[in-house]
C-alpha cells in the first residue's frame, strides 16, 4: 500500500488552546475567515459527563479525496506520501469540492474567489519537520502519523460522536478518545 | 474607504518609511484590512527572514520566549524560542496572532487629539502639538495648585516589559503626584504568602514533573498557562494523580484524575478539613514542623476545637467522604505539590483561604521539596534597576508631608479607581496619564470610572487600540509593540528572563513609554527650564543595558545583558522554592500562626472567614475569568480572534436555565443593582445551579463589559504588599432573565 501520512489527535491531552489553529494562520498569514485547522469543542451530550473536550481538525488528506474526485479543473492531487494539494493558479472557484468534502476542509476564500485548504505543511514535511500546528502544540495532543499503514490501530479510532460517515472518503485522522475522571459536582 | 490595499503593497509602504502617512489621515482608523496576498502554493511566511529575538510581556504565567521573523523590514510571523525549556518553543492563540495585532489597521498611528471628549470627533496631531499641550497643562497644573499632585498615573499590566516603567520615571521626574497604587490580579495571595513565607515564591514550575501528586486549586492553567500543562501530564504519565478543585468545570478540570467542584470562596474550609482529618490520622510532619514553622501548636488546638469534616463538608459541598480521602491521599503520597490560583482569592476572603491552604502544605511537609511546594508566584527574576523608573525630584518639588516631615507622591487606589478620583480633594485630581492600562473595560463600576473621567481638565492614554479607555481620552498617544522597541523581561512564574530585540521599526508614529518620557522632558524643560529631571537622550538599547546590575548577571550566568541575544537564561534559583529553609517572615521560619498579619486587622492563624452569600434578589453568583483568547481586554479585538470567538455568552446550568425559562441561544440580561449586562446563552452542566460565568474581554464593536456588574468590593487581604487590598471580582451577585 501506499505511504499515507495522517494525523493524530489526542482529546484525553487536548486542552482547546486553539494554539495549532492559530499557528497555521500564522504560518501563512492567511486571510482572516478561512480556517484551514478548526478547534471543535465536543458537545456535552455525546460525553458521559458534562466536560470541556475538545478536537483539532484540518484537511485530513484522505485515502479517497472527494474534493480531488469532483474537481473539473484538476487543481487537486495526491502526492505519494498521501498529503492532498490543492493549486491554487488551476483553482476557478467553483467551490464543487467545498460541497464535496464531508469534513468542510476546502473553503472558499470570497476575496481571492478560489478556495484553499490544509496542505499539511508539505514544504516542512519535505525538509523532515513537523507541520507548523503539530509544532505548536504545547501539549503533544496533536501530533503527525508518518504512515498509517504501519500505524498501531488498536490504541485509537477512526471516528467520535459527530464525526462524519469515514467510509465515504476514508479520513487519514486517528483518535485517542477522551477519559473521563472522576467528578464530584454538586448537582448530581 | 477611498481605496482598498493589497497587503502586499501595504507592506511595501511601510518597509519603504511611512509613505502610507500622506494618505491616510485619522479616520483612516476604518482602513482597509490589509488582504493577505494569496499566491500558489501559498509560500511560508517566514521563509527568508531575519530573526529576531522578543518576549510576550503581557501580563501572563508563560511570558512566552519569541522569535521575530522579519523581512524587508517587515514582520513576518512569530514563533517560540526553543531555548526556554518552560515555554519550549511555541506559543499561545494569543501570541499567534501577533503579526495582526502590529499590522492592525484599528492600531493608532499618530497622536490624536478628541473636542470634546468622548465624541469621537478626532483630530490628528504631531507629537510635538500633544507634548505642548501636556507640558503646557503639567506646568499650568503646578502653577495653580503649587505642586504637581493634581496630575494622576495610572499604569499598570498591559506591557510588563521593564522599560515600561519609564512612564513611572517620567512621573516621579515633574515632582510628587497622584499614584494609582496596587494590583488588581493577586494581591490577596501575595499577602497570604508573605504573612506565612515572607513573601510568594513558588517551586520552578518545570519541577512540577517530580510531583507524585498535584492539585490545581482555582487555577485553569489549560487556558491561562498552557505550556505548565505539559509538565503536569509529564508527572501523570510518571503516575502522579491530578486533582483540581474549582467551581467550574474547566478545561483543566475536564483533563482531570479527580474534580472537585467546590462552592465558590469555601477554599478555606476544604483545606482546614483535610488538615484536621491529616490531624487526626497522624500524617502530620512534625519533624519539618518542628524545624520550620511556629504556630502550628495553636493551629492544632484551632482544627481539634473548631473544625470537623461534616463542617467542611457543609460548607464546601463537597462529601466528607470525599474530602477525607482527598487529605489522606495529599497527606501520604510524597511529594505532592497544590498550584493555589488567582482565582480562589478574588473573594473578601481570599487571603485567608490562602493561607489554610499554605497550612496545609507546611503541616504535611511539602513545603521546600521538590515535587511539592504551594505554588502561587513568584518575583525572585526581577530584581533590576528599575533605571526607567527611579528619577530625582526637579528642585522645589511638592508633595504629600509624611509624618517624619519628608515628601511623598499621593496613592489611590487602584480597585476603587473611579471613586477615589472623584473623593480626592485638597488638591484635587485634574489630569489623568492612562498607560498599559484600560480601566473602563477592566475596573469594577466603569460607569463611575467614566464620571471621575468627565471631572478631568486632561486625559492622556498611551495605547495600541481607541479602547475604552482612550475614547474616553483628549489625547492618545501611539504605543510600539515588544517587536518595535528593545526592552527586558521577567516572569513571575517561571524562572527565564529575556531581552527584546527591536525587529522592525515603529508602527507610523508609535514610541516606547522611555522615549516619549524623555521627549516630554525637553519640552517641559524648553517651556520652563529645570522642572523636568527625566533624561532626554539616549537610544532603548543603552536603556535595557541600565536595568542589569551584578546581582541579576549573576542569577543568570551572564557577564553582560547583551548574551541575552543568544537567547534567554533560566535563573539559578533553588528548584524548590524554600528548600534553603530561610523563609523571609520575622521569625524566619513559616508563621502558621501570623505575626504581621494581626497588624492589619486579621487573625494570626488560618482560621476560616465565612464566604458572602447571595442575596435573594440577587441569588446567582456571577464569575468572570479569562478565556483562552485574551488576556484582559487584549487580544479579543483582532480580527483572527474575532474569526474563533465571535461573539460572547454566558455558561448557565440546564436546572437554572429551565427554572428561569431559558433556552440556548436565547439573548439573556445579567443584572444587579449597579448595571447589567446583555449577552447569549449557553446551556451548559460545566457550571454549577446557581453560578452563571461569562469571560472578559474587550471587543472593540460590541458594549460588552463584564464590569458593569461589578462592585469595588475589596478582597481581606494586599494592603501589606502591595499598597492596597485586592479586589474581589468573584463575589459579584446578580439575577438573570430572558430578554429576547
Amino acid at each position: 500500500m501506499a505511504k499515507q501520512l495522517g494525523f493524530l489527535v489526542d482529546t484525553e491531552k487536548c486542552i482547546g488552546c486553539f494554539s495549532c489553529e492559530m499557528a497555521c494562520k500564522n504560518e501563512y498569514q492567511t486571510e482572516v475567515k478561512p480556517r484551514w485547522r478548526r478547534v471543535y469543542q465536543l458537545r456535552e451530550a455525546s460525553l458521559p459527563y458534562p466536560e470541556r473536550n475538545f478536537i483539532s481538525l484540518a484537511c485530513h488528506h484522505c485515502a479517497d479525496p472527494a474534493c480531488l474526485k469532483v474537481c473539473p479543473v484538476g487543481a487537486y492531487s495526491k502526492r505519494e506520501d498521501g498529503i492532498v494539494l490543492h493549486d491554487h493558479a488551476r483553482c476557478i472557484g467553483c467551490r464543487l469540492c467545498t460541497m464535496a468534502c464531508p469534513y468542510g476542509a476546502p473553503q472558499y476564500n470570497e476575496k481571492e474567489r478560489r478556495v484553499e485548504k490544509c496542505n499539511l505543511c508539505y514544504q516542512k514535511i519535505d525538509r523532515n519537520e513537523e507541520p507548523a500546528c503539530v509544532a505548536a502544540c504545547p501539549v503533544g495532543a496533536l501530533q503527525l502519523i508518518r504512515d498509517l499503514n504501519s500505524f498501531p490501530e488498536p490504541s485509537t479510532v477512526k471516528e467520535l460522536p459527530g464525526f462524519p460517515d469515514i467510509t465515504i472518503t476514508r479520513p487519514s485522522i486517528r483518535f485517542v478518545p477522551p477519559r473521563a475522571g472522576v467528578q464530584m459536582r454538586r448537582d448530581v | 474607504m477611498p481605496y482598498q490595499l493589497t497587503r502586499r503593497s501595504f507592506l511595501k509602504g511601510l518597509a519603504a518609511g511611512s509613505a502610507l502617512s500622506a494618505l491616510t489621515a485619522y479616520g483612516g482608523l476604518k482602513m482597509a484590512t490589509p488582504a493577505a496576498a494569496v499566491e500558489a502554493g501559498y509560500p511560508e511566511a517566514g521563509a527568508g527572514a531575519k530573526v529576531f529575538r522578543n518576549v510576550c510581556p503581557r501580563n501572563c504565567y508563560d511570558t512566552c520566549s519569541m522569535l521575530s521573523y522579519v523581512k524587508d523590514g517587515v514582520l513576518r510571523k512569530v514563533s517560540g524560542d526553543p531555548v526556554n525549556t518552560f515555554t519550549n518553543g511555541r506559543l499561545c492563540v494569543k501570541g499567534y496572532t501577533y503579526t495582526r495585532r502590529v499590522y492592525s489597521p484599528d492600531r493608532l498611528k499618530y497622536p490624536m487629539k478628541q473636542e470634546p471628549r468622548g465624541s469621537g470627533k478626532w483630530q490628528r496631531i504631531s507629537w510635538d502639538e500633544a507634548l505642548e499641550i501636556i507640558a503646557r497643562k503639567i506646568l499650568a497644573i503646578k502653577k495653580e495648585y503649587g505642586s504637581t499632585l493634581p496630575i494622576c498615573l495610572n499604569k499598570y499590566s498591559g506591557n510588563f516589559d521593564i522599560l515600561h516603567y519609564g512612564i513611572e520615571g517620567m512621573m516621579s521626574s515633574i515632582g510628587y503626584t497622584t499614584r494609582a497604587l496596587g494590583t488588581p490580579c493577586w494581591p490577596a495571595g501575595i499577602d497570604a504568602q508573605t504573612y506565612d513565607f515572607g513573601t510568594l515564591w513558588n517551586n520552578d514550575p518545570e519541577d512540577l514533573v517530580n510531583s507524585r501528586y498535584i492539585i490545581l486549586w482555582g487555577v485553569n492553567p489549560a487556558w491561562t498557562s498552557i505550556h505548565s500543562m505539559r509538565f503536569i501530564y509529564a508527572a501523570r504519565e510518571q503516575g502522579a494523580k491530578i486533582v483540581v478543585i474549582d467551581p467550574i468545570v474547566t478545561a483543566t478540570a475536564s483533563k482531570a484524575d479527580l474534580y472537585l467542584q467546590i462552592k465558590p470562596s469555601t477554599d478555606g474550609a476544604l483545606a482546614l478539613g483535610m488538615a484536621r482529618h491529616i490531624l487526626d490520622n497522624g500524617w502530620v510532619d512534625g519533624e519539618y514542623l518542628k524545624a520550620n514553622a511556629v504556630g502550628w501548636e495553636e493551629f492544632f488546638a484551632y482544627l481539634r476545637r473548631e473544625v470537623t469534616l461534616d463542617w467542611a463538608s457543609r460548607i464546601t459541598g463537597i462529601p466528607a467522604r470525599v474530602i477525607a480521602d482527598l487529605a489522606r491521599e495529599y497527606a501520604t503520597t510524597k511529594p505532592a505539590a497544590i498550584w493555589i490560583g488567582y482565582g480562589m482569592q478574588r473573594h473578601t476572603n481570599g487571603g485567608q483561604n490562602v493561607r489554610a491552604i499554605d497550612a496545609l502544605a507546611a503541616i504535611t511537609g511539602n513545603v521546600g521539596k521538590s515535587g511539592g511546594g504551594a505554588l502561587y508566584g513568584h518575583l525572585e527574576t526581577w530584581g533590576f534597576n528599575y533605571a526607567a523608573m527611579t528619577m530625582p525630584k526637579p528642585p522645589g518639588a511638592v508633595g504629600v508631608k509624611k509624618p517624619d516631615g519628608t515628601m511623598s507622591d499621593r496613592y489611590i487606589n487602584i480597585n476603587n479607581f473611579g471613586a477615589d478620583l472623584l473623593n480626592t480633594t485638597d488638591p484635587p485630581i485634574k489630569m489623568l496619564w492612562i498607560a498599559c492600562r484600560n480601566p473602563l473595560s477592566q475596573d469594577p463600576e466603569p460607569q463611575v470610572v467614566q464620571k471621575a473621567f468627565e471631572n478631568m481638565d486632561l486625559v492622556v492614554t498611551v495605547d495600541h487600540f481607541l479602547t475604552r479607555t482612550a475614547a474616553w481620552s483628549d489625547i492618545v498617544l501611539p504605543a510600539t509593540t515588544q517587536f518595535e522597541e528593545h526592552g527586558v523581561n521577567a516572569s513571575y512564574w517561571h524562572y527565564w528572563i529575556g531581552i527584546n530585540e527591536q525587529a522592525i521599526e515603529p508602527y507610523f508614529e508609535a514610541k516606547n513609554d522611555v522615549q516619549i518620557a524623555m521627549l516630554l522632558a525637553a519640552k517641559l524643560n524648553a517651556l520652563e527650564p529645570g522642572s523636568c529631571t527625566y533624561p532626554t537622550s539616549g537610544n532603548l538599547e543603552e536603556w535595557v543595558g541600565k536595568e542589569f546590575n551584578p546581582k541579576i548577571l549573576d542569577l543568570l550566568g551572564i557577564s553582560d545583558y547583551s548574551e541575552l541575544k543568544k537567547g534567554p537564561r533560566k535563573a539559578k534559583l533553588l528548584t524548590a522554592a524554600w528548600s534553603d529553609g530561610k523563609f523571609r517572615t520575622p521569625s524566619g521560619k513559616i508563621e502558621i500562626k501570623s505575626s504581621e498579619a494581626p497588624k492589619y486587622g486579621l487573625p494570626a492563624l488560618p482560621v476560616y472567614v465565612p464566604e458572602k452569600q447571595a442575596s435573594p434578589e440577587y441569588p446567582y453568583r456571577f464569575l468572570t475569568p479569562h478565556s483562552p483568547y485574551g488576556i484582559h481586554s487584549q487580544f479579543q479585538n483582532i480580527d483572527w480572534m474575532q474569526n474563533v470567538n465571535p461573539e460572547p455568552y454566558v455558561e448557565i446550568h440546564p436546572a437554572t436555565a429551565a427554572a428561569k425559562g431559558i433556552k440556548d441561544g436565547d439573548w439573556v440580561k445579567v443584572y444587579n443593582e449597579i448595571g447589567y449586562v446583555t449577552l447569549k446563552a449557553r446551556i451548559t452542566a460545566t457550571t454549577a445551579p446557581e453560578i452563571l460565568v461569562a469571560y472578559e474581554a474587550w471587543y472593540k464593536d460590541l458594549n460588552y463589559n463584564l464590569n458593569y456588574t461589578v462592585k469595588a468590593v475589596p478582597s481581606d487581604m494586599g494592603k501589606k504588599a502591595t499598597g492596597n487590598r485586592g479586589l474581589a471580582f468573584h463575589d459579584n451577585f446578580v439575577n438573570i432573565e430572558k430578554v429576547r
